[in-house]
């Protein structure tokens, strides 16, 4: 396994040197190109030798809207005397600890809420060899309302099928329960299912996707830490109903903690029969292994994280066909995300009808959403499919930081573009969500207050798209790029009202040629706030100045001439941050 | 599933057999779609995206890869696929260096006529800012990242179609790019220069690089012909059918004179048929300068001496002279013969040298000659490579060990445990063999081109010496305390016979004199070191160094205050030396002296690259000798940068190539640079000078004491 090998030598080496690959390509036959390709593709690997601190800050959308620039800004001017060799700080996409923003990554330590002493803190920790401090563990939760298991024992779904093998029923539930993929793109889980099982041929996949990268969404984290059985038991589900042996779970590599969570609960499995050649003694069989993703956004791509299984480039593939029928090596997949998978014992527990009676408005089962940005109280809730999107940041996020007005506010990370404060009363399900040109998506509710500019968060999600789309198509390749160009022009007071046409032809040409769906949506934080925001837009671009006073503006018109550094959305929660050195017992909060 | 599939395309009803796609589905009735990344050759990628139909669905979909579906309704250009297809090529031709090399060359880059017929001719997007740059590295296809599309038509013809697996994507998203091995220059990488990358790309990204300009007598040889011959079995037909001109067939009767030694040339010779002669015309002697006759000035004479009438001290013992092709040859009776197989002429048509040796047909012969892009197909070829490599440790690898003096009682047995435990590597301009300070692992014979061997100190490199073919390097490292002493960088296209470290050692043990002897030298060499160490850091003024005087290691200067200019050195000099003078009376003035140009003695040897045949090299107090297979060529004349290497002409009588057996007289030419005119006490020209202003000086002690005088005035 390429990436396995290419682990052992960056682990000895702290890079890639290129005699070792050199030899590993000796060794295994695997022609150089290859090996490059790959180890150049996934930011995990480095061809160089590192610095000695890397300290990497995200500035994608929710840390960019809790001070994520100033933090690396601050952070760069600090250690500026340093020599590339000792201290990098740089960016990095989405750590998935949107609710914890900004998040820093040093040295692949990562750390939530960091402030800008605490960073610098951390790096001279770093830089002086010493034991980097952990982040405290999130305590498990029990007990939580989509749980079928909390008065019983967990794991009988799988009990309950392995004897009466009635999988014609369990496809009939799935497909009456209409349990759409929750990942985003909510095709139903039951036609897929039953697609796999139909599919000829004795080799089949199961493939959880873990690879969560979009910025906003963390749900899946929170699923994984607090309800892995769930996930675990969908998958094994999945194994026996379409008659996949192995299941492989591709979880992001950032997410460590949750890695631990996950292969202590495959153990479990493992030792409980659940998990293996002859399933609590029916026969079937089951195997399920970890695959830990070099990195990248595109993996969550279905197509992508199958070409990534089998050590390639993730780039996606051109569709049809689809994975099932043509997934992992080929065959037959059922590729769902974590929390399809954990829906499903739920479903097969209580039964459709309980499964529909959850849900509000029409909407059917519970959903998992992050709440990050400007909110009081970031993090993931479960509510109802078809709660209304006021209630969850005002009841459950605790409303805007500050005091403050909603302005906008994202449903789904940057591929559902920004919507206005005049549509806060939409409800959360996938019919109501597109029917006003948006999408439910992944869940993650990134909240804008006023005071925001709506184009530099677009730009900011567009940048977003631009660094990771895999490069493969020509509209995401140079429309990403070019859009983020244009863009920042516009901040800096230059655009001019024919690239308001261009750039309608371009999002046009993306959603319409791009490969995958991360060319396809790149456009929609730029196309939303053409709609919504538009007058904020077009002060920009026709009359060069920017309302908020956010973007940077070299004309004169724009009174104010630099950067304006965000103030006031640095506020550090205390007590979530353990020290362990010492170090910080003199460090209080950033002075507002 | 039928085995027909029935659709309309364009309104028109179609009837294609299953698993035909779209794209071809058109184009079988009649219907072309643009395209870029997609060729009929490779396995369709769907990545340029410009194919794009209207197939039903949310999004268009890429004809060359979709598989046609029964009542599937197709448009290929209804309004939305144009502007679709609009877009990209305005994307693409927004970053693209129009016009490229190919629409320069060719007038065919693909993307550049789409973009002219759909009508984008001025881009509306910022151009890209960070440049992606080229790689000239390979010596037959120019790389130009900028005109790059990644529609992978290159990497599936390196990967898929000849299977050579050097192509490959780098990089991610607006950063990915095209990469050789790992992301090496293409000159350096696996490449086997099959062409196949160049023919498959649509732009000005992988272009031929045209060397052909020279027409080379003989007759063409044809695409066809050639791909018959194993040597270019994988090598692309087109590419070969552009450089059609670069290998031509030549058939030599008995006796016909192939190549001469001196002469310039940029071929090679392959042998196909029929034996040839090398050998050396040249005397076998060197210029000597005697006395004998009497008057105010030691009147002298030259002649040529060979080394067994004149021992000059320092002078090689070597029994083999090093060429130009797979043999040596005897410094006695310097003759070898080829036969088919044998390919020579390599250092002329990769780097340009002259000619090292005469070759004249033997028998009837027919060879290829080749320029050096074809020359470099047929290298890179792994089967002539290892034959050349097997026809080289089987023939000239004993030789080429054995001419170096101190290997000379290495055994038979030995050079044969050797034979297959050798490597053969290959270098290009500029590459490092060995960095000072690494770990020394092995020992290297130069088998072709030159080695610049450099120290490390403050401010500069330190250029020890220039080696050729023949030289060798590493022993110190390996006998010293394991790390390499100086960092060697190949001057030209450079291969080395590499001679790891066991058997290195082994060696040592077996043959105790070898070792002997290579210690001596080893030692010598690092006292040198810190001899020169110890000039450099006592120079005191960089004002000597820029104008290179301190590279010499003795001047001949004139005091201008005393100096008539009356010439009687340059007179002297020429009168001492058969009229030639090896003295010019010009030159760099510092302070009230004048620094005459004769032979300087550089620390940065320039006359040494490049003899063809490794005549000229550095004496160990430094001084330069030419040695006596100097075939005349001038080529060390015209590289001193000083202008103090002289043609010498004599005339001498040598076989005639017209009708052999009968002796002829011709002018060979010898080089020589100012001897000091050792025969005598004191340089002739010194000798020479009536009014005391002449002298010859070791610059270090002459200048600082100069400049102790000129700062304290005294």
């Amino acid at each position: 396994m390429i990436f396995d090998d290419l682990r052992a030598i960056q682990s000895q080496y702290g890079y890639l040197p290129a005699e070792q690959l050199e030899a590993l390509s000796k060794k295994t036959g695997t022609p150089l190109y290859r090996i490059h390709g790959v180890a150049d593709f996934y930011p995990h690997f480095h061809l160089s030798p590192p610095p000695k601190v890397r300290a990497n800050i995200c500035t994608d959308m929710s840390c960019h809207l809790r001070g994520a620039d100033a933090l690396r800004m601050g952070l760069k001017q600090h250690f500026r005397g340093m020599s590339e060799r000792e201290v990098s700080v740089g960016e990095v996409s989405c750590l998935g600890q949107c609710d914890g923003a900004p998040a820093v990554s040093i040295n692949d330590h990562i750390y939530r809420n960091v402030n800008s002493l605490q960073a610098e803190a951390l790096v001279l920790t770093a830089l002086g060899g010493s034991q980097m401090p952990e982040m405290p563990h999130e305590e498990k939760k029990t007990g939580l309302a989509p749980d079928p298991y909390r008065n019983s024992p967990q794991y009988g779904a799988v009990r309950q099928y392995v004897r009466t093998k009635d999988w014609d029923g369990m496809i009939a539930q799935l497909k009456a329960s209409g349990l759409p993929g929750l990942g985003g793109a909510g095709f139903p889980t039951g036609i897929k299912w039953e697609a796999v099982r139909n599919a000829p041929g004795p080799e089949k996949y199961v493939v959880c996707n873990a690879d969560e990268s979009e910025p906003g969404t963390i749900k899946d984290r929170f699923i994984m830490e607090h309800l892995p059985h769930l996930v675990i038991e969908g998958m094994i589900l999945a194994g026996l109903v379409t008659g996949a042996k192995r299941g492989i779970f591709y979880l992001r590599h950032e997410y460590e903690a949750q890695e631990k969570t996950l292969e202590a609960e495959i153990h479990r499995c493992y030792a409980e029969g659940l998990l293996g050649a002859d399933i609590l003694g029916s026969g079937l069989a089951f195997d399920l292994e970890m695959f830990i993703s070099p990195g990248g956004y595109i993996c969550g791509e279905e197509t992508a994280l199958i070409e990534a299984i089998e050590g390639k480039r993730a780039e996606p593939r051109n569709k049809p066909p689809f994975p099932v029928t043509h997934g992992v090596w080929n065959k037959p997949t059922a590729l769902n995300n974590v929390e399809t998978f954990a829906n499903v014992p739920q479903i097969l527990m209580n039964g459709v009808d309980w499964y529909k009676a959850q849900g509000q408005g029409g909407a059917a089962g519970w959903k998992f959403v992050g709440v990050s940005g400007d909110v009081r109280n970031p993090g993931v809730f479960i509510i109802p499919m078809g709660t209304p999107m006021s209630e969850v940041l005002y009841n459950h996020a605790g409303g805007i930081i500050d005091g403050k007005k909603l302005k906008g506010f994202a449903p789904s990370g940057p591929s559902s573009g920004y919507l206005p404060a005049s549509m806060v009363d939409v409800r959360l399900d996938f019919k109501s969500l597109a029917a006003i040109g948006s999408m439910l998506g992944s869940g993650a509710i990134v909240v804008c207050a006023e005071g925001r500019c709506m184009l530099d968060m677009a730009l900011n999600a567009v940048k977003f798209f631009r660094n990771e789309s895999c490069g493969k198509c020509v509209p995401c390749r140079m429309g990403s790029q070019k859009m983020v160009d244009i863009l920042t022009s516009w901040t800096f007071g230059e655009g001019s009202r024919s690239d308001l046409k261009l750039l309608d032809e371009l999002s046009e040409a993306m959603k319409l040629t791009s490969i995958c769906g991360l060319g396809q949506f790149a456009h929609a934080p730029l196309t939303s706030v053409l709609e919504h925001f538009r007058a904020e837009v077009e002060a920009h671009v026709l009359e060069h100045r920017c309302p908020e006073g956010v973007c940077p503006m070299r004309d004169a018109r724009a009174s104010t001439g630099t950067f304006k550094v965000p103030t006031g959305a640095f506020k550090v929660p205390t007590g979530t941050f353990k020290v362990s050195t010492g170090m910080f017992a003199i460090l209080k909060t950033r002075p507002e | 599933m039928s085995d027909q599939i029935q659709l309309t395309i364009d309104a028109i009803p179609v009837t294609v057999p299953a698993g035909t796609t779209v794209f071809d589905a058109a184009r079988m009735n009649g219907i072309a779609i643009p395209t870029l990344c997609h060729q009929q050759n490779e396995t369709p990628v769907g990545v340029c995206r410009v194919c794009v139909v209207e197939a039903g669905g949310r999004v268009l979909t890429a004809s060359c890869v979709r598989p046609a579906e029964n009542g599937m309704k197709v448009s290929t250009n209804s309004e939305k696929v144009r502007g679709a297809r609009r877009t990209l090529l305005e994307l693409l031709m927004a970053d693209h260096p129009s016009p490229c090399a190919r629409q320069r060359q060719s007038n065919d880059c693909e993307l550049e006529h789409l973009a002219t017929l759909e009508g984008v001719t001025a881009p509306r997007y910022p151009r890209r800012l960070s440049p992606r740059g080229q790689d000239d590295s390979s010596l037959v296809i120019a790389v130009d990242h900028e005109a790059c599309i990644l529609c992978d038509r290159c990497i599936r013809g390196c990967d898929e179609i000849r299977h050579n697996d050097v192509l490959g994507r780098r990089g991610k998203g607006f950063n990915a790019g095209i990469a050789f091995d790992l992301n090496n220059p293409m000159g350096n990488s696996d490449c086997v220069s099959c062409g196949e990358c160049m023919v498959s790309c649509p732009t000005g990204a992988l272009t031929n690089k045209s060397v052909v300009r020279t027409v080379l007598p003989g007759e063409p040889v044809e695409a066809e012909e050639l791909k018959q011959l194993h040597y270019f079995e994988k090598v692309s037909g087109t590419f070969l059918e552009l450089n059609k001109n670069a290998v031509v067939r030549r058939h030599f009767r008995k006796g016909e004179v192939v190549c001469r030694e001196g002469e310039y040339g940029s071929t090679a010779f392959y042998i196909l048929e029929g034996t040839a002669h090398v050998f050396l015309s040249a005397p076998m002697a060197h210029v000597q300068t005697g006395g004998g006759a009497t008057g105010l000035f030691s009147k002298l004479t030259s002649r040529l001496a060979g080394r067994q009438q004149d021992r000059r001290e320092g002078e090689n013992e070597r029994r083999k002279i090093p060429i130009d092709a797979s043999v040596d040859l005897p410094y006695d009776n310097p003759v070898a013969e080829l036969g088919p197989g044998d390919l020579f002429g390599e250092m002329t048509c990769m780097s340009l040298y002259p000619r090292s040796a005469t070759v004249q047909a033997a028998t009837d012969c027919v060879m290829f000659e080749m320029l050096r892009n074809v020359l470099d197909i047929m290298q890179r070829n792994k089967t002539l490579k290892a034959q050349l490599d097997a026809n080289y440790r089987k023939r000239a690898l004993d030789d080429h060990l054995r001419s170096v003096p101190i290997f000379s009682s290495l055994t038979e047995e030995f050079i044969d445990s050797l034979r297959d435990r050798v490597e053969l590597v290959r270098y290009n301009k500029g590459d490092m063999i060995c960095h000072q300070g690494d770990i020394a692992d092995a020992f290297y014979l130069i088998r072709i081109g030159f080695v610049k061997v450099s120290e490390v100190y403050p401010d500069d490199d330190l250029v020890l010496a220039y080696l050729g073919r023949g030289g060798y390097f590493g022993e110190i490292g390996l006998l010293g305390e394991g790390r390499r002493t100086a960092t060697c960088t190949a001057l030209d296209h450079v291969e080395v016979v590499r001679i790891h470290g066991e058997d290195f050692h082994r060696m040592m043990e077996e043959f105790p004199d070898v070792r002997q002897s290579l210690e001596l030298v080893a030692q010598a060499h690092l006292e040198q070191n810190q001899q020169r160490m110890a000039v450099t850091s006592n120079v005191p003024l960089n004002q000597f160094l820029t104008q290179g005087l301190m590279e010499a290691q003795s001047l001949l200067i004139l005091d201008l205050e005393k100096c008539t200019r009356c010439d009687n050195c340059v007179r002297a000099c020429a009168d001492a030396h058969d009229g030639v003078t090896r003295l010019i009376r010009e030159g760099l003035r510092f302070d009230k002296y004048l620094v005459a140009t004769s032979c300087r003695q550089c620390r940065d040897p320039l006359c040494m690259v490049g003899c063809p045949v490794g005549s000229i090299r550095r004496r160990n107090s430094l001084e330069v000798i030419i040695e006596d297979w100097c075939i005349g060529c001038g080529l060390c004349a015209r590289n001193c940068p000083y202008g103090n290497i002289n043609m010498h002409p004599f005339t001498v009588m040598v076989d005639s190539p017209e009708s052999p057996g009968r002796r002829m007289a011709a002018i060979k030419q010898k080089a020589t640079s100012c001897d000091l005119c050792t025969e005598h006490a004191e340089p002739s020209c010194v000798y020479a000078c009536p009014h005391d202003a002449a002298h010859r000086v070791d610059p270090t002690k002459f200048f600082s004491a100069v400049l102790q005088q000129t700062v304290t005035g005294t």
